[in-house]
């Protein structure tokens, strides 16, 4: 990624104003804090280290976390899933260090959704929604008749109750992606990790995926962390954001903080048109 | 899943049944259904008690056991290399699993030190195989096959050779590892030990076999410890190959089409598809051997030639389909 | 007194017969050593035996227990009699279940063609069974006569094997010291396979006075790089093959012109069942190749 030339530390806020060591907007974990870092730096293999994060996630929050291809999302995402080892730093889930907690537990507290879907082996869409109960049954333990509810309640909030009997490589992309937040629904974890849930998805869709998020969120102790290439949508629907930079720098805060159009024309190398509709800015790539 | 694990049952353990009952009613010599009775009553003549509960039913046994094997390991593989097309002959486990127990043989080890051979061949197979086959996260069915194949001549060449410096005596004893052949075949019982453990330890992972199923980062995601599980997988698919191997030789094909076309019928719940292809195996390699036996009796076909003539068209079938 | 004595000899008579089945079976039964030194212990001298080779159903013939073969593998065509007992399966795969059905009180097994689990199990099913593998004339000769005690043909079985080992005698007797002839036997072609000096038919070749040039290998049947048999440059090239007769490939040598065998036209062909089978008859096929390498020597010309 070439950096820009008049690119500012991105250590910073977007506001130019604050000094020196104000990196972002960072609260203390409290007792109810889903989700903290420590210092965490990501391991992206052959790149020096970014920034460290000093995250937290609590309670009623949802994080948009935007950048360009290649800043390092999905690596994040998987990292702060426990799926990756970060470089340094620590991660805790619900006050306990992510390395200490056994997967399943850990699958209890946090879900995550893939940005792709590799082609399992064979299985039908009811069947792959169900193992989102996995976490929660013991070895011998049989899926019940409430776990089966709870994968065709999923199922029908993603507008696929009518395909439970199909085949998941039959499925196009787009209900491939909702089948896979049917199944993170069903697991019904703490902490939804969502890698681009929107990208595949018509208008419609994406609407709903996100009005979803926004009620479990909504919800008692449940917080979601969502990788997003629609700056739109984000400010739509996400009250914090993390901006990951190309360079490795990021910068985080309440997402009416972190919209300042300079900043995300550094974060994408775009120049932006910036309007408003309903109360909510809009950001258009403008042409030069 | 209740109700195909109920159907599956169901279905298999009376045809389990009735693959043993035909395997003991044909034969190279004739028995009468009412004579057969009467073996089974315990008042058959001396003659049909030796064909039938002497010669029959062990290799029946036998032939159950060793198929249930393969289907096993060919259920276990295939769902944990994503790949419909995985099975130990394919894969060169059956192969490494041969050359094993022949060099222990030709060292002129113990019965025991054998199968340990026959294991440790399975075993450095499984990790060749998976081992350079393992691209970046998945295993593409092009890739995979075309290890499996290159190892499986490997061994193939390796079994010509050591058929080839070894003494002529130990020839016709040898050859059966290449076929697959029943008729050589002894105790059955360890194998059917190997088989009821294995599927009773294969059970409560059934589950934990569905997730891995959907690939390895998912199922990390949903709290499987990923390593773990698929390192025992191998370990045990190495285990019951070479327990199989041991018992008939590399017989191909068993772990390819019964997974397979239980699948079709009672969908891919592992925890029941693991128990049906131990079961579909089973009366697979039954039925193949009691037609090895008669077909052309009193000539005896090996039951690699039967389960070759079956398998070869369902493979090229499935590589045909899996694009 | 007539009646009387006959009574006695009634009595006498029924004694006998009351006796006689310790006795006989004292002086009947019969035991041998076979060639894996296990003892072989017949109540009775056999009377439907199972033959599971070719060689052994013509070696049971040939010492009188033809008559008491009940079953024999396929490819047992010598002699031709053997055509007509029903058959039992390959060696190397027999059907178990009919050598049962058949209900035999001798089962003669090969060493090297049958499948050791399966001589197993016919002893598990308690059927008797004696392993045979002869090595050497002297071999055949022993085998031959053990086969014909546990068949209780031991009469004839002592005239066929004193004409066998005579035959052999006389050969030894005419040959064993006439000039040494260098020669290359062929097994087969595609591989070419030859024999080390272990093989019985290298025996043959020392009776007539021959050096086979590759009696020192290792194996018993080394395959072999035609550029070792055109360098060894044998006299005389001896071919077996399969069948009665001449393969093309004993022919094919003549290809090689510089050979000494192809100059002096010592293409031989001897049929492989009369050198390759551990039966009497192998003293006819030594007869042959005695009869070749006395032409070979007639054709040199110093």
């Amino acid at each position: 990624m070439p950096r820009t030339p008049h690119s500012a530390p991105a250590t910073r806020q977007p506001h130019d104003d604050p000094g020196p060591g104000a990196r972002s907007v960072h609260q203390k974990p409290g007792p109810d804090t889903l989700l903290a870092t420590d210092d965490l730096v990501i391991d992206i293999p052959g790149r020096p280290p970014g920034a460290p994060l000093e995250l937290t996630v609590d309670p009623g929050q949802c994080w948009g976390i935007l950048g360009p291809n290649g800043a390092g999302k999905s690596t994040l995402l998987q990292t702060l899933a426990g799926l990756r080892a970060a470089r340094a730093g620590r991660i805790d889930i619900k006050g306990q260090g992510i390395s200490t907690l056994p997967r399943a537990e850990l699958a209890r507290r946090l879900g995550l959704v893939f940005q792709t879907h590799h082609d399992g082996f064979p299985a039908t869409v009811l069947e792959t929604a169900l193992i989102g109960r996995h976490p929660y049954l013991r070895p011998w333990d049989i899926e019940t008749a409430e776990d089966y509810a709870r994968a065709r309640a999923a199922l029908a909030e993603m507008d696929l109750a009518d395909l439970e009997d199909r085949m998941v490589d039959t499925l196009s992309g787009g209900e491939r992606q909702r089948l896979a937040i049917a199944t993170v629904l069903t697991q019904d974890p703490s902490l939804l990790l969502l890698d681009e849930p929107t990208s595949q998805l018509d208008l419609h869709h994406q609407v709903a995926v996100l009005n979803r998020v926004q009620a479990i969120v909504a919800q008692e102790h449940r917080a979601a962390v969502l990788v997003l290439h629609d700056v739109n949508l984000a400010a739509r629907y996400c009250d914090h954001l993390l901006l990951l930079f190309p360079d490795g720098q990021a910068c985080w805060g309440p997402t009416a903080t972190m919209l300042v159009p300079s900043a995300l024309e550094r974060l994408y190398n775009q120049p932006l048109s910036v309007g408003e509709v309903d109360g909510l800015p809009v950001f258009l790539p403008r042409s030069e | 899943m209740t109700r195909s694990f109920l159907l599956a049952t169901a279905v298999l353990l009376p045809a389990s049944l009735l693959a043993i009952l035909i395997a003991l009613a044909f034969g190279s010599v004739a028995i009468a259904p009412a004579d057969l009775l009467a073996v089974v009553a315990g008042d058959g003549s001396r003659l049909h008690d030796t064909l039938v509960l002497e010669l029959r039913l062990p290799r029946a046994l036998a032939a159950f056991a060793a198929g249930g094997l393969l289907g096993l390991a060919g259920a276990l593989m295939q769902v944990l290399l994503r790949n419909p097309l995985a099975d130990p002959y394919v894969l060169g486990l059956s192969g490494g699993a041969s050359v094993g127990a022949l060099l222990a043989m030709l060292a002129g080890l113990s019965m025991f030190s054998v199968s340990l051979a026959a294991f440790a061949g399975a075993l450095l197979s499984t990790v060749i195989v998976f081992g350079l086959a393992h691209g970046t996260g998945s295993w593409t069915p092009t890739r995979l096959l075309l290890t499996g194949v290159v190892v499986a001549a490997g061994w193939g060449a390796m079994i010509s050779f050591l058929l080839a410096v070894s003494p002529t005596a130990e020839l016709p004893g040898m050859l059966y590892w290449l076929m697959g052949d029943v008729s050589h075949a002894r105790n059955p019982y360890p194998a059917w030990i190997v088989l009821v453990l294995v599927v009773l330890l294969a059970l409560p992972l059934g589950r934990t076999l569905n997730v891995l199923a959907r690939g390895p980062m998912q199922a990390a995601a949903l709290g499987v410890a990923v390593r773990p599980v698929e390192w025992s997988i191998y370990i045990a698919a190495a285990l019951i190959t070479a327990t199989a191997v041991m018992q008939v030789g590399a017989v191909g094909f068993v772990g390819l089409i019964v997974p397979h076309m239980l699948r079709l019928i009672f969908g891919n719940d592992q925890r029941v598809i693991l128990p049906a292809s131990a079961l579909g195996g089973g009366i697979l390699l039954t039925l193949a051997d009691t037609l090895a036996r008669t077909m052309i009796a009193p000539e005896q076909l090996p039951v690699g030639v039967i389960t070759a003539m079956l398998g070869v068209p369902v493979f090229l079938f499935l590589l045909y389909r899996s694009r | 007194m007539l009646y009387r004595s006959r009574l006695v000899l009634a009595l006498l008579a029924t004694c006998a017969l009351l006796v006689s089945p310790a006795s006989h079976a004292d002086t009947d039964a019969v035991s041998v050593t076979d060639d894996t030194d296990r003892q072989v212990r017949l109540e009775a001298p056999a009377t439907r035996i199972v033959s599971l080779a070719p060689h052994i159903t013509e070696v049971l013939f040939a010492v009188g227990a033809g008559d008491k073969l009940v079953g024999v593998t396929q490819h047992s065509d010598f002699p031709p009699e053997a055509e007509r007992i029903p058959r039992i399966g390959g060696y190397s795969r027999i059907d178990l279940e009919r050598v049962v059905q058949l209900d035999p009180d001798l089962v003669v097994a090969w060493r090297s063609g049958n499948s050791a689990s399966q001589i197993e199990r016919m002893r598990e099913l308690g059927l008797n069974v004696y392993v045979s593998e002869p090595r050497s004339f002297e071999g055949v000769a022993s085998s031959m006569r053990r086969m014909a005690r546990l068949a209780g043909t031991e009469d004839q079985g002592q005239v066929a094997v004193q004409a066998f080992l005579d035959e052999i005698e006389t050969l030894r007797l005419d040959y064993e010291d006439r000039a040494p002839v260098r020669l290359f036997y062929q097994v087969w072609e595609q591989p070419l396979m030859t024999v080390n000096d272990e093989h019985l038919i290298s025996e043959a070749i020392r009776l007539c006075g021959g050096v086979n040039v590759f009696g020192h290998l290792d194996r018993l049947v080394p395959r072999m790089d035609r550029e070792a048999v055109i360098e060894a440059d044998p006299e005389v090239i001896i071919g077996g093959g399969m069948g009665e007769d001449r393969p093309d490939w004993v022919l094919a040598w003549e290809q090689w012109e510089d050979m000494t065998a192809v100059q002096r036209d010592n293409l031989y062909f001897i049929p492989p069942s009369l050198l390759q089978r551990h039966t009497p008859r192998i003293a006819e096929g030594t007869r042959l190749m005695c009869e070749e390498l006395e032409r070979a020597r007639s054709r040199r010309t110093d």
